[in-house]
Order: structure tokens, then C-alpha cells, then sequence
């Protein structure tokens, strides 16, 4: 049985949070979410995750009074990774936006403030949006103005810090891309401390005409720490939507992609790569709703799971009625490094138009003993041949990042992380 | 230099090789033949150390040393060289990537250094060059959409790479057009040398046209059946191999 949120002990806290223009919509989203509860696995969304050990860190961290914890965390480690990746860094630590990363963010075609200073109406869908805004500080609004193609990629760094108490923090980050421009977008989650820490996350990403969005998600959380996150994307005429996800951390991951697609004329091409080892449970669901045509969809998710692993793929096309000229491809491949390691992988289809093409292909496999003895006659010892192999089952997706800078660095991120995987370094 | 007693091997609960002797000495290059399911592949593979195939009698040493102790990977750090009859293809893994890696296996084994990474592709083209191979081929994956003839030119540019003691090459004349096979003939003629040998696992005759053996022996039934120079390779062309099964079974 999943466990309850303690929903009056949400309410005090609630209360605490700093009064500005969100406190009328954070009461509202506290009414919507105790009206739904938090997902079970009783949802058919929610089946194979259960979010008992997040309502319960939760309720720890509201019994603890909802403990605030200072927004200047791990310096050392934010700077190393702004040093790594040249971008316009915008950081929310321990779930408050630090507001000199949006004075240093402003350049040209970006505008970017706080939004309880901007004018955003906040959707109460979603259970965990619904948690999301209750509990919000504060969050970030990015607006790409028309035409503008911004230098350098928009990072937004979310980091935590659990080293001193239990802790449960709300990233929130609306964006909207103008009509014809074009902007790259890298959404990065870190976290360090050994206490018991739960991040939920919302960015909601608005493409208007034309406009073209390179999406990266980064997350490299600590492996004591969950995580549920959700993306909302909306695409306009002829937009485009590249996005490739790198799940490398975490204990209980749960990531959420909906793409709305709008437009005739859009393209929506979103990867992933997940990379599970001992203990840890990784899910991704993604929907698409194709809603006019012509449009297209591309999807390709890939896993590696080592030791006792669960992941999870669900991925939904919603073909709408007369979403005519639809294009919509599915593609999930799952490795399995070991006999505990364990894929629910699901592609759902739903037609209620006529002119569609829709694909999908599911593989779940171990990796090639002829390709393994290959190598070793040429002299490769078998860990280097595993790592090699799993590499290379890797590398498809990390080909596929459309912002170019992030290649070498996503390249070196995954072959470290693998290399650790098959000497059996990583552990809990 | 390689010295094979009464091996017997399986795969599964098939016995194949019924109690083998083969002796090869540096410098000389061997021509195995015979018919279809004598136990050719399984040889080259016992050498190599697939271990689908059970060694259940017998020995094999290399330079004095047991092989049949070692892994695949030692043999090969030790000077041998597999050429497939079946080249695997690896998507993604790069050529390049592969042939650097092996070669520095080897070479860290013999206590060198790594190669430099100039010195390589100096190397490599020069190798490819011989081989009538496009350049292109080093950065591609290995074997990734190769036809059939180039896979095979692409194992003896591996072998060629790495300048193994030994080399046994399984099949690599088969389904190879006439230019495909002149330039492994090639390959294989450049190494051979005093200090190496060569294993040829043939079916047929025609590449004994462009390298010649210093001998030839029949496999038949898992047994060595009979040897001789490379005038067998000609009998048997002639004859086909029934008059030896026969013989063998008699």
C-alpha cells in the first residue's frame, strides 16, 4: 500500500513559504492535490513505481517543520560544471532560485526573471505539478524573444544539497520560445549528502511558430536521492523539438515527457539514455499527442541496466482525430547485464485518424558472445570488450544530441559511468 | 613452434575432433583442407579459444607454453591471430578504436609502450594501402555494412596490423572474387617471415595458387587423414575428397 502525504502538515508548511504572487496559486494547487492524492500504483501510469519512499521522505521533512535549507550549496562542484559547459547558468539550489544567476543570465534575445514577478498562469493537472506549486518559493520564467538565436546554450542547474537533514525540494522553470527563434536548452540535476532527499521538478517549454528548441536533460542525482520530474512541451507550426535525456543517478527516478504537438508542420525527436546499476529504479514515460498534421514524432529510448535494476519505458502516441499526415515513430532497446535487472517496456498506440504512419519496436537483449569473442582474439580482455560493446549500444544516443558542444562531454559522462558499471565499482 | 597430441574436442555433446596431431614449426606456412564438417573451423577455434568448444583429451602447446590454459585474449597477446570465416559485426565499436586497442594489448604484454597515435595511422595506411582498402575504413564501425570482401580484406588488414607469431585463417578465401583473393594472398605472403607460421583452413585449392604451403594435410572424421606438400592440394582438386572419407572410415 502506498503511503499518504501528510496533507495537514503540508498546509502549515505551505503557510510558511514567503507571501508574494504565488501564495493565492499554491493554496489552490494544495486544494487541487488533496482533492486527487498522490499517485499509487494502482494508476495505470504509475503501475510499475511506487512513490511510498518519496511520500515518505515527504512526511519526514514536513514532521522536521519543512526544514529550509540555505541556497548556497556545493560551490565547488557548480563551478566545476559551469567551467565544463559554456552556457548562461541559471541555478536553483535546494529549490531556491538563486537570483544572481538571473542577473548574469540576461543577454541578448533572453529575458529571464523570477515568477512571482512574472505573469504566468500555473496549470493544476497533475498530481505532483499540483505539490510542485504548493510548495513553490519561487521559480524561473525564460523568454527567447522572436527571431533570436542566443550565442551560447541556457543552462539551469538543479542542485541540492542533503548533507545535514532530509529534504524535499520544488523546481519550477516556465519557458517560451518566440516565433523563428532558435535556442539550445540544457536542464542538469545534481545532488550530494547522505541524508534522505526527494526533488520534483516542472518546466513547462512553449514553442511558438518556427521557433526551434535543442533539449538536454542531465540527471546525475546522488544514488540515495529520488527524483520525479515532468516536461510539458507545446509546439507551435513548423517548430522543431530535439531532446535527448541522460538518466545516469538517482535511487527512484520517474521522468514524465509530454509533447502537445500543435502545429502542422512540427517536428518533435526526443532520446534517452538511461543507465541503471544496483538498487536503482528508473523510469521514463513519454506521450506524444499528435493533434493536427502533418507532423512527426521520432523516439528512441535506450537502456543499460547492471545488478538489481528496474526500469521502466512507457511510451503513448496519441494520433488525434483528423491528425491527418502523421508520422510517428517509437523505438525502445533495453541491455540487461544482468539475471536481477529487470525492463517494463510498454508502446502504446492510439489511432483516430485515417492517413498515419506509426512504428514501434521494442528489443531487450544481452550483449553479443560472438562480438565479446571477437574482440577478446584480438587481444581486448572481457571487461574491456563489455565496455566497448555497452559503449557502443550507448553511443547512438549520445550522437543524437543536437547541441553540439555537449557531445565530447556526454561521451566522456557516459563512458565513465560505464566503465565504473563493469568493474562493479558502483554500488550502494 | 605449435604442437597438437591426439587432440580430442566437442561442442555440445558432439565430438568433432577425434584425436588430431599437428606439428607447425616457425617459418613454415600449413594448408588444413578437407571436406565440409571435418572439423576445420573447430580446430582454428580450439587454437583461438572459443570456448562453445570442450577440449576433452589431448594438449596443444605454443612455444613450450600449455594454450589450452589460456584465454583468448592471452593467446592473442601472445602472437596469435584468428582470421573468421564468419567476421562479426560490431556497430559503433570503431575500426580504428579496435586495432589500436589490440595492438597496444600486445604490445603492453611485451612491455612496450602504447603506439603513438601518428606512428598508427601512418601505419595503418600504409597497410590499407597495400591492401587495395579505402582509408575511410579505419573510422568506420568494425565490419558495420562490410560486404562479404571486405570483411575478409579487413581481417588480414588486422592481421597485417598486428604481425602475429602465428595466424590461423579460417576460410578466408571463401567468397572472395579473384581481386578480393590476390590481395589476401598478399597480406598473407607479406608475413610470412622465419620467425612466423601460417595455418591456411581452406576448402578449396585455388588460394594455394597465390600463396604456397610448405605442407598440406587432409582433415577428415576430426582426424588427420593424410599430409604431404603442396602436390596433395592438386590430387585433391582432382580427385575431390571421397577417396580419402573412404579411406579414413576403412
Amino acid at each position: 500500500m502506498t503511503s499518504r502525504l501528510a496533507i495537514d502538515a503540508l498546509r502549515d508548511a505551505v503557510a510558511r513559504l514567503p507571501d508574494n504572487r504565488l501564495s493565492a496559486t499554491r493554496l489552490a494547487a494544495l486544494d487541487h492535490l488533496q482533492g486527487q492524492g498522490t499517485p499509487t500504483t494502482a494508476h495505470e501510469d504509475w503501475k510499475y513505481t511506487d512513490l511510498s519512499d518519496v511520500i515518505d521522505i515527504s512526511n519526514q521533512w514536513l514532521a522536521h517543520s519543512a526544514q529550509e535549507r540555505t541556497p548556497d550549496v556545493a560551490a565547488d562542484q557548480i563551478n566545476a560544471l559551469k567551467d565544463r559547459i559554456d552556457a548562461y547558468w541559471l541555478v536553483i539550489a535546494n529549490g531556491q532560485v538563486d537570483e544572481s544567476s538571473v542577473a548574469v543570465a540576461q543577454a541578448a534575445g533572453i529575458s529571464v526573471s523570477l515568477l512571482s514577478d512574472a505573469d504566468v498562469a500555473l496549470d493544476f493537472d497533475a498530481p505532483l505539478a499540483n505539490l510542485n506549486t504548493a510548495l513553490l518559493r519561487d521559480g524561473l520564467r525564460i523568454h527567447v524573444e522572436a527571431d533570436a538565436q542566443p550565442a551560447k546554450p541556457i543552462g539551469i542547474l538543479i542542485v541540492d544539497d542533503a548533507s545535514s537533514a532530509v529534504g524535499v525540494s520544488q523546481a519550477r522553470v516556465e519557458i517560451d520560445l518566440a516565433e523563428r527563434s532558435t535556442a539550445s536548452l540544457i536542464e542538469h540535476h545534481v545532488s550530494t549528502g547522505r541524508s534522505r532527499h526527494y526533488a520534483n521538478s516542472i518546466v513547462r517549454l512553449v514553442l511558438g511558430d518556427h521557433a526551434t528548441a535543442r533539449y538536454v536533460r542531465i540527471q546525475e542525482r546522488d544514488s540515495g536521492h529520488s527524483q520525479t520530474g515532468r516536461l510539458n512541451v507545446r509546439m507551435g507550426r513548423d517548430s522543431s523539438f530535439e531532446h535527448s535525456a541522460f538518466d545516469f543517478g538517482g535511487k527512484l527516478i520517474r521522468n514524465d515527457l509530454l509533447i502537445d504537438l500543435c502545429g502542422p508542420g512540427a517536428l518533435a525527436t526526443f532520446t534517452g539514455l538511461y543507465i541503471a546499476v544496483e538498487g536503482q529504479h528508473i523510469d521514463n514515460h513519454t506521450r506524444v499527442d499528435h493533434r493536427v498534421g502533418p507532423a512527426k514524432s521520432i523516439q528512441e529510448y535506450r537502456g543499460i541496466l547492471a545488478g538489481a535494476t528496474r526500469c521502466v519505458w512507457n511510451g503513448k502516441a496519441i494520433v488525434h482525430a483528423g491528425a491527418d499526415g502523421t508520422d510517428a515513430e517509437q523505438a525502445n532497446h533495453n541491455l540487461l547485464l544482468s539475471e536481477q535487472s529487470e525492463i517494463d517496456a510498454k508502446p502504446e498506440l492510439e489511432i483516430y485518424a485515417d492517413d498515419v504512419k506509426c512504428s514501434h519496436g521494442t528489443t531487450i537483449g544481452q550483449l553479443d558472445e560472438s562480438a565479446l569473442y571477437y574482440l577478446r582474439t584480438r587481444g581486448l580482455d572481457r571487461r574491456h570488450a563489455q565496455q566497448l560493446l555497452t559503449q557502443a549500444f550507448a553511443q547512438s544516443i549520445v550522437d543524437r544530441v543536437s547541441i553540439d558542444l555537449l557531445q565530447d562531454t556526454l561521451r566522456e559522462m557516459v563512458a565513465v559511468r560505464l566503465s565504473k558499471l563493469i568493474e562493479g565499482d558502483i554500488g550502494l | 613452434m605449435l604442437q597438437i597430441t591426439d587432440l580430442k574436442a566437442r561442442i555440445g555433446d558432439a565430438e568433432i575432433l577425434h584425436g588430431l596431431n599437428l606439428q607447425v614449426n616457425a617459418g613454415e606456412v600449413h594448408a588444413i583442407m578437407g571436406p565440409n564438417g571435418s572439423g576445420k573451423s573447430t580446430l582454428a577455434q580450439v587454437v583461438a579459444g572459443h570456448d562453445a568448444y570442450e577440449v576433452t583429451a589431448g594438449s596443444v602447446t605454443y612455444n613450450g607454453t600449455d594454450l589450452l590454459a589460456l584465454e583468448p585474449e592471452e593467446r592473442a597477446r601472445e602472437g596469435i591471430f584468428l582470421g573468421f570465416q564468419y567476421p562479426v559485426e560490431i556497430p559503433g565499436v570503431n575500426n580504428a578504436y579496435l586495432l589500436k586497442a589490440a595492438l597496444n594489448a600486445r604490445r603492453k604484454h611485451q612491455g612496450l609502450d602504447e603506439i603513438d597515435a601518428f606512428e598508427f595511422l601512418k601505419l595503418a595506411r600504409e597497410k590499407m594501402a597495400l591492401l587495395g582498402m579505402d582509408p575511410k575504413f579505419l573510422n568506420r564501425g568494425v565490419n558495420e555494412g562490410f560486404s562479404g570482401g571486405e570483411k575478409k580484406r579487413n581481417e588480414i588488414f588486422q592481421m597485417a596490423m598486428l604481425e602475429p607469431t602465428l595466424a590461423v585463417l579460417d576460410e578466408t578465401d571463401s567468397g572472395l572474387d579473384i581481386d578480393a583473393l590476390r590481395a589476401v594472398a598478399m597480406g598473407v605472403n607479406a608475413l610470412r617471415s622465419p620467425e612466423r607460421a601460417i595455418i591456411l583452413v581452406t576448402h578449396y585449392q585455388r588460394l594455394l595458387d597465390y600463396v604456397e604451403p610448405d605442407y598440406v594435410h587432409v582433415l577428415s572424421g576430426g582426424r588427420i587423414v593424410r599430409s604431404g606438400d603442396k602436390s596433395l592440394a592438386l590430387e585433391l582438386e582432382e580427385k575431390g575428397y571421397d577417396w580419402l572419407r573412404e579411406a579414413a572410415t576403412a
